[in-house]
């Protein structure tokens, strides 16, 4: 392989200061974002600052902004985005910066839990397991939905989000939704109330940035829109506060 | 530095760790003793960083008619080669009863179904009935995300990119009285006063050449247990995974699994000249179990007989392709994010280091010989013995995470005050962190290189005692090496550098225990092959090592194995319907 340099411009600075620093990165056949990043700490500049776990896209800790737009570094692949040999990376939109490329992801969890995102248990670990087939259509739209990881990235390319700051946002929407769907859970209309106010699920566009943007390839726009047409139900019938 | 200046932050509960052991130890203390404040401290992001996120297999548990305790209690036994607890071993089995359904009906996972609604159980190696619960092939990522949320919404509070550098007890050594820690953000040193810590910042053999752990896994907790003066139990007992992602040099994803369905499925491996060779090692060729494969793949590897990363290759090219992309969508997907082709390819793939059956020695009821300090998940020793099933690890975390929370809720309420520190201690770790900071910067890569190299080559899948000497001696120079690498010290906020240098230290430290763990165990069983002692020896008096730091030096000492439950030779199943 001949010798080829990717030039990588990495934004270097906090939230308020910073500018984009350009490297010189050799080309590897099989490297991903993340190689490149780790490159440069490892072998240039050992002050870069970045998040990490996983490496394979199962954490989504290291979520930044690739020539624009918000990726897993880890699962993407330099020929996929860097076809002229150059590369940009910045952190992730709308989360606050801790230093370079990480971010404080802390409003991103904490919105999850307002959107009542977690499961409302109505039986004990001393009970048996509830039979529910899994061709139940109800369960079937909780499926679709469930794989998400919470990396934050349907979140930081979200233009909703960017406008109106306590919007919950694609990801604890898309939890609510299957939560909505999944009929072992016992907190349905305190979720119904958290989601149907101002900041949940009527605040979105459909722009769809989140589905298009979504490494696992789910839907949220399609979530909220069922969050939508249930909390009009629940509305109707007088079921919401 | 003065440790004067040192801020303190106060918690009742601190729990070191946030993966399958962590989170359950924090919600069973919370549940337990809601009075208490909680606090869970992880290097990363809260639920992100720890092992069983990524488990794609499953969690082992008895549950369908015509299995039984005890016959998931054997399999863990026999899988050990008899070195478990069988205490411990048992508890596994029985609790995990109960906190799989904790985990389908408290926090809201959702299982695999049958048609017909009940759980899905699947066949997983080395097992004699199939017992696999998992939600397609990424079980642990549903565990997690049901966890970090129910954690989110609880009310303890979270200490995220903080990195644990020390157990800090008090004077006299009997009690612990906190954790020294780093806020990453800020690069400041921290003291956390507590009454009780639960050590479960995992296992993960990164010290390997090939791995598959977290990359941000350093083994902290275990030199952290030998720096508190506490054993560990079973550190030879690495266990390898056959097939590892070799993506060329510089690549993050090195070493992460291509998982072993795919050669339960028909997979061919191949070696570098794109022949088969398994049939010259065994008669189930590719399907042999993980530990025979390894060494075959590394005796192929070691022959030169190799692909154009030094790797060996995978392929599922002649088999029905649609069947594979359906079968095996994430693997497929994950291989070409990273421009690799399982459907119609040769994948490059190398044995890679996934777990530590060996860690510290702890009570049933998670405690250890420090009062208020508990553990529990990989960084303990004892409950998988010299192997463990795919399927128990997750189950081992969850199941003792619980319990550890479950028992510093009841302890905790009755501890008394907080205790002082032994501030010698204190400003001792502090000085150890800051060793790379007054010195000259310099390259850390040619060094986790060599490392990674001596361990993978001379302390893995294949020792003997003229290797494992010469892994010491590299390590020890590799040590003082590292000592005089410093790191630009000019701002320590999320300085990476210095965690690496971290990072570095303690798995030189854990790497000399893996290393005279093995040269003390003369025979091979389980995860421990000394091609000079090929044979399992004395099986009707197995001991089992014990690794512990005294000043700077490794001393190892073995301890026989009581047979609490059952002799090797005999079994708790009923002799008609064991087989």
């Amino acid at each position: 392989m001949r010798e080829e340099n990717l030039i990588v411009s990495v934004w270097r600075g906090d939230g308020e200061q910073g500018e984009y620093v350009d490297y010189r990165v050799p080309r590897e056949e099989s490297q991903t974002v993340l190689d490149v990043v780790t490159y440069i700490q490892r072998k240039i500049d050992p002050t870069l600052s970045y998040r990490f776990s996983c490496r394979v896209g199962m954490c989504g800790s290291c979520a930044m902004t690739v020539n624009g737009k918000p990726r897993w570094t880890c699962r993407t692949h330099v020929s996929k985005v860097a076809p002229d040999g150059k590369l940009s990376v910045g952190p992730l939109r709308i989360m606050n910066v801790v230093k370079d490329l990480s971010v404080e992801m802390s409003d991103f969890f904490e919105k999850w839990v307002r959107a009542e995102g977690r499961f409302h248990p109505t039986k004990t670990r001393y009970d048996d397991f509830d039979a529910i087939k899994p061709a139940d259509n109800k369960r079937k739209i909780a499926s679709a939905g469930i794989e998400c990881i919470g990396c934050g990235i349907c979140y930081s390319g979200c233009d909703v989000v960017a406008w109106k700051a306590e919007y919950l946002g694609p990801a604890a929407l898309n939890r609510a939704w299957t939560l909505v769907n999944d009929v072992r859970d016992g907190g349905q209309i305190a979720r119904l109330n958290a989601i149907a106010g101002d900041a949940g699920c009527h605040a979105c566009h459909s722009q769809q940035g989140c589905v298009e943007n979504c490494p696992k390839h789910l839907n949220p726009t399609a979530s909220i829109a069922g969050l939508k047409r249930v909390t009009a139900f629940a509305a109707l019938k007088g079921g919401l506060k | 530095m003065n440790i004067t200046n040192l801020s303190t932050f106060t918690t009742d509960v601190l729990i070191l760790g946030s993966g399958g052991a962590g989170l359950f130890g924090a919600l069973h203390a919370v549940q337990g003793a809601p009075d208490l404040k909680i606090t869970v401290a992880v290097k990363g992001l809260l639920g992100k960083s720890g092992c069983t996120r990524m488990v794609q297999g499953g969690y082992n548990v008895a549950l369908a008619e015509g299995d039984s305790l005890e016959r998931h209690f054997m399999d863990t036994i026999e899988g050990g080669k008899w070195i478990n607890n069988q205490e411990l071993s048992w508890i596994l089995v029985k609790q995990a009863q109960v906190r799989i359904r904790e985990l389908e009906n408290e926090l809201g996972c959702f299982f695999d179904r049958n048609p017909d609604g009940s759980i899905h159980q699947k066949a997983f190696a080395g097992q004699t009935f199939d017992r696999t619960v998992h939600k397609g092939d990424l079980t642990g990522i549903e565990i997690i995300n049901r966890l970090a949320e129910q954690v989110w919404a609880s009310g303890i509070n979270r200490l995220e990119d903080h990195r644990a550098v020390a157990l800090i007890k008090t004077a006299d050594g009997s009690a612990i009285s906190g954790v020294l820690m780093i806020d990453m953000r800020t690069g400041l040193f921290l003291f956390v006063k507590a009454k009780a810590v639960l050590v479960a910042t995992g296992g993960g053999p990164t010290m390997y050449k090939y791995h598959t752990p977290s990359g941000d896994k350093s083994c902290d907790g275990l030199a952290m247990l030998l720096h508190a003066g506490l054993p560990l139990r079973d550190m030879e007992m690495v266990q390898f995974h056959p097939t590892g992602l070799v993506a060329g040099k510089d690549t993050r994803i090195t070493g992460t699994i291509i998982e072993e369905g795919l050669r339960g499925f028909g997979g061919h491996l191949l070696a570098g000249d794109k022949e088969r060779f398994m049939h010259n090692y065994d008669d189930r060729e590719e399907r042999a179990t993980r530990d025979i494969v390894s060494r075959a793949m590394f005796t192929e590897m070691r022959s030169g007989n190799i692909g154009a990363n030094g790797g060996l290759y995978i392929t599922m090219k002649h088999l029905d392709n649609n069947e594979v992309r359906r079968l095996f969508k994430g693997m497929v997907e994950r291989c070409a994010d990273c421009g690799f082709d399982l459907i119609s390819g040769d994948v490059e793939v190398v044995p890679t280091a996934h777990y530590m059956m060996g860690g510290v020695i702890f009570n049933q009821d998670c405690s250890t010989d420090i009062e208020g300090l508990f553990a529990a998940g990989e960084d303990t020793g004892g409950v998988h013995g010299a192997n463990r099933l795919g399927g128990n690890g997750v189950a081992n975390s969850t199941v003792f995470g619980g319990l550890a929370g479950d028992t510093i809720a009841k302890w905790t309420p009755y501890a008394g005050s907080h205790k002082d520190p032994d501030t010698d201690s204190i400003e001792a770790a502090i000085s150890a962190c800051c060793v790379p900071l007054t010195k000259k910067p310099g390259i850390l890569e040619d060094i986790r290189e060599k490392l990674h190299e001596t361990m993978w080559e001379d302390a893995g899948i294949i020792r003997d005692a003229e290797s494992l000497a010469r892994s010491k001696e590299a390590v020890k120079t590799l040590d003082l090496e590292l000592n005089e690498i410093g790191v630009n010290a000019t701002n320590l906020a999320y300085n990476l550098t210095w965690h690496d240098w971290m990072n570095l230290k303690n798995l030189m430290l854990v790497s000399h225990a893996v290393i005279a763990a093995a040269e003390a165990r003369e025979d091979s069983r389980g995860a421990h092959f000394r091609a000079d002692f090929p044979e399992t020896r004395h099986i009707q008096n197995s001991r089992f090592t014990k690794v512990t730091l005294s000043g700077s030096e490794i001393a190892v000492d073995t301890e026989a194995v009581q047979f609490t439950r059952v002799k090797p030779g005999e079994t708790l199943l009923e002799v008609d319907a064991a087989e």
